[in-house]
């Protein structure tokens, strides 16, 4: 008999204008059965609209724009990455991509 | 000259201003030069390949200050208000441009010139005066020893006209600390001593005043580039952010991902962060935001600390700041590091030098090579904050210990030894800049190899820092770091700002890049004919340093970042082996097609750019 996947909340943390965004620089985010990177992003763009896809997509493509994910500390890519698992009480940092003046 | 100069954008006249001679004289600007190296820094390193012998002293009368604008500047096209100081720079030994913002750069070009070339050297301290047609070399002795702030305040007010735009230099410049800087306004032109060349000949400021305009071939094509690119600064994630919090918005996530250079990158986690970043910044000192001509990203804050030990008005504080005074010396106190910021600008230091100085003095105190004794009394720990403030000012009036740390780390550990030249964190002489190589192969190749040392506008490690290639792979970043080397040379020869990096790059030349160039000098380019600009660009600073003597075993990394791993974080492990960048060199030569032994560009190479003329030189 298949194993059903139980619910998961996860622990996102943010910076910057990401941060403004969100509201708080650690929020959770409950993703329900889409237990992947790519589930909690679709969670996040779902909450947060317009303001948070000026943030994470490119205006041109509409892609996702690369940044680095880490993931319990771990760091992971945006671009090839979205498909780890994750698991009720995961933490997510979400390291934007930024040069320096 | 301007109306008749056969490329869009540009003026077609060049000021030349000789202080042995007091000789002020104009002169057409090259066409085949402009269409082959634009403006900037390619422009200003054909010049001096041309016109200075190799190995001259930078600090004598032979070596030439060139201020050199683009085509781009005083249009309406976005972040395009940069200008290029250029000079054979004291501290690296070769070929150095600083490139700087603000309005002087446009008002440059509005007063009838593309560039400006300073030779000679004054026999008392002077200042230039120039007002359209009118240059004037006026005396300066009365500003001798002021800052930059008050020198330009008695010019404004002598001169009777508060919109003029001024280049001073300040005590440090004086004296001739190798890494004095040049403040242009409020902007700095801060890396590689340009600022003690301009001291070196008496030189204390030049203000200009300018009421032409630049003419483009159309007007209705420059106006939608502009107003594509505004879109594109408005809407591009990773320029957001840079109008609230400034450079330093990136200070808290790039301490989570590990790479916040610490305590004289010993480490790249720093506990003390949160007071420092871009967010705390905003909330306790920033009270303004203001922005170089004609652009939309409006990146600079303006901060003030009203009270208090720490008292102080900056433009700023930017990431460089941040990283220097705080998480490199472990200071996590935003007022202090305004007051550190306030200070270099006072003295006229780069602040990026100044600071890796002090932590090396730091790291010095804390293995036992130095005690009480030699730092003048105070307890020079990380994390002492007015034990920092003071060494700045030691540094500024060459005092003490300062007289030692003016010299850079490379010199001053080659004098104190002891292995302190194992953590002088320096390549070529310049001290690094706050972002890491350690786990990204493409910018530890295009640092090693970069032109000025420790400057992260020679590469840039976004394209891995991003993810946007993977960073565990060697394969191809020896590629990835030309190209990279090739749009940034690019837009500092046409002169654009590298915030603009999502835009204008970030792996290769983008499209938008050569539309600007296009859309203002009337220019077709297509991919293939910019990149061979920049490439000519890259290749003629190369040969500049090959002439210098430089050769592939210049090209090298701090010994901490070949040799001692990050030790903590998410990057734990990361660093650049010996033999890795070795390998890296190999890859990065064979892409340009430089010779593996010598590191310098063949024959082949350079008859295929059109610089023929150096192979005698280098070859």
């Amino acid at each position: 008999m298949p194993v059903e996947a139980t619910m998961a909340k996860v622990k996102v943390k943010t910076f910057s204008v990401i941060r403004d965004v969100l509201g708080a620089e650690t929020i959770e985010v409950d993703v329900g059965r889409a237990q992947t990177v790519e589930g909690l992003f679709a969670a996040l763009l779902e909450r947060y609209g317009k303001p948070l896809k000026n943030l994470l997509l490119d205006p041109e493509t509409g892609e996702m724009v690369p940044f680095l994910i880490a993931l319990n500390k771990t760091l992971i890519r945006s671009t090839v990455d979205m498909n780890h698992t994750i698991k009720d009480g995961d933490e997510v940092a979400i390291i934007f991509p930024v040069g320096g003046g | 000259m301007a109306n008749s100069f056969k490329h869009g954008g540009y003026i077609g006249q060049l000021l030349r201003v000789n202080l042995t001679a007091k000789r002020i004289s104009k002169e057409p600007l090259k066409e085949d030069w402009a269409r082959d190296f634009v403006g900037g820094a390619g422009l200003s390193a054909r010049i001096l390949y041309e016109e200075l012998p190799p190995k001259i002293d930078p600090l004598g009368p032979q070596n030439k200050l060139v201020f050199m604008t683009g085509p781009l500047n005083g249009t309406m096209i976005p972040a395009a208000s940069r200008a290029a100081v250029c000079a054979k720079s004291p501290y690296t030994n070769s070929f150095f441009h600083s490139i700087f913002g603000g309005y002087f750069g446009p008002e440059l070009k509005f007063a009838g010139y593309d560039g400006l070339i300073v030779e000679g050297r004054a026999d008392r301290p002077v200042y230039l005066w120039i007002d359209d047609d009118r240059v004037e070399i006026r005396d300066a002795s009365h500003l001798w020893g002021k800052n930059p702030f008050k020198t330009q305040e008695i010019i404004r007010r002598e001169i009777g006209d508060e919109e003029i735009h001024i280049a001073t230099i300040g005590p440090a410049g004086e004296a001739k600390t190798p890494f004095a800087m040049i403040l242009l306004d409020i902007r700095a032109a801060g890396r590689g001593g340009m600022g003690a060349v301009m001291g070196s000949k008496n030189l204390k400021a030049i203000a200009v005043r300018g009421t032409g305009s630049v003419t483009v071939p159309n007007m209705l094509k420059v106006y939608n580039t502009a107003m594509r690119l505004n879109e594109l600064f408005a809407t591009t994630p990773a320029v957001q952010g840079l109008s609230r919090y400034g450079t330093p918005r990136n200070v808290a996530a790039m301490n989570e991902g590990g790479i916040l250079p610490t305590r004289n990158w010993q480490t790249e986690i720093f506990k003390g962060m949160k007071n420092i970043t871009g967010e705390a910044m905003r909330e306790s000192v920033v009270k303004g935001d203001r922005a170089c001509f004609a652009c939309s990203i409006n990146c600079t804050k303006y901060s003030v600390v009203p009270k208090g030990p720490y008292k102080s008005i900056i433009n700023g504080a930017d990431y460089e700041t941040i990283y220097g005074f705080g998480s490199i010396c472990e200071v996590d106190n935003m007022e202090v590091l305004c007051k550190a910021d306030e200070l270099c600008d006072e003295y006229g230091l780069d602040l990026i030098s100044t600071a890796l100085s002090i932590a090396w003095a730091m790291e010095c105190y804390e293995k036992g090579i130095f005690t009480k004794k030699d730092t003048d009394g105070i307890e020079l720990k990380f994390g002492n904050a007015d034990g920092m403030l003071h060494m700045i000012e030691k540094i500024g009036k060459r005092e003490g210990l300062g007289a030692l740390l003016a010299k850079g780390t490379r010199e001053a550990s080659r004098i104190v030894g002891k292995g302190s030249e194992k953590f002088a964190i320096q390549n070529k002489g310049m001290e690094w800049p706050g972002h890491t190589c350690r786990p990204f192969p493409a910018a530890a190749v295009g640092y090693a190899t970069g032109p000025r040392g420790g400057s992260h506008h020679d590469i840039r490690p976004t394209a891995e820092k991003s993810g946007l290639v993977d960073r565990k792979v060697l394969e191809g970043k020896g590629a990835l770091a030309a190209e990279v080397n090739h749009w940034l040379i690019l837009c500092d020869s046409m002169l654009v700002c590298h915030l603009g990096e999502p835009i204008w790059g970030p792996t290769k030349i983008s499209q938008h890049t050569i539309n600007a160039l296009n859309a203002v000098t009337g220019w077709e380019l297509d991919y293939a004919a910019a990149r061979k600009i920049a490439e000519r660009e890259w290749n003629m600073i190369r040969c500049f340093s090959a002439r210098e003597g430089f050769t592939r075993k210049d090209d090298q990394l701090p010994p901490r970042f070949m040799e001692e791993p990050v030790p903590e974080g998410p990057m734990q492990g990361s660093y650049i082996p010996k033999e890795t960048l070795e390998r890296l060199k190999d890859d990065y030569y064979t892409y340009r097609g430089w010779d593996l032994k010598t590191g310098n560009p063949t024959k082949e190479k350079l008859t295929e750019l059109g610089l023929e003329f150096a192979i005698k030189d280098i070859c």
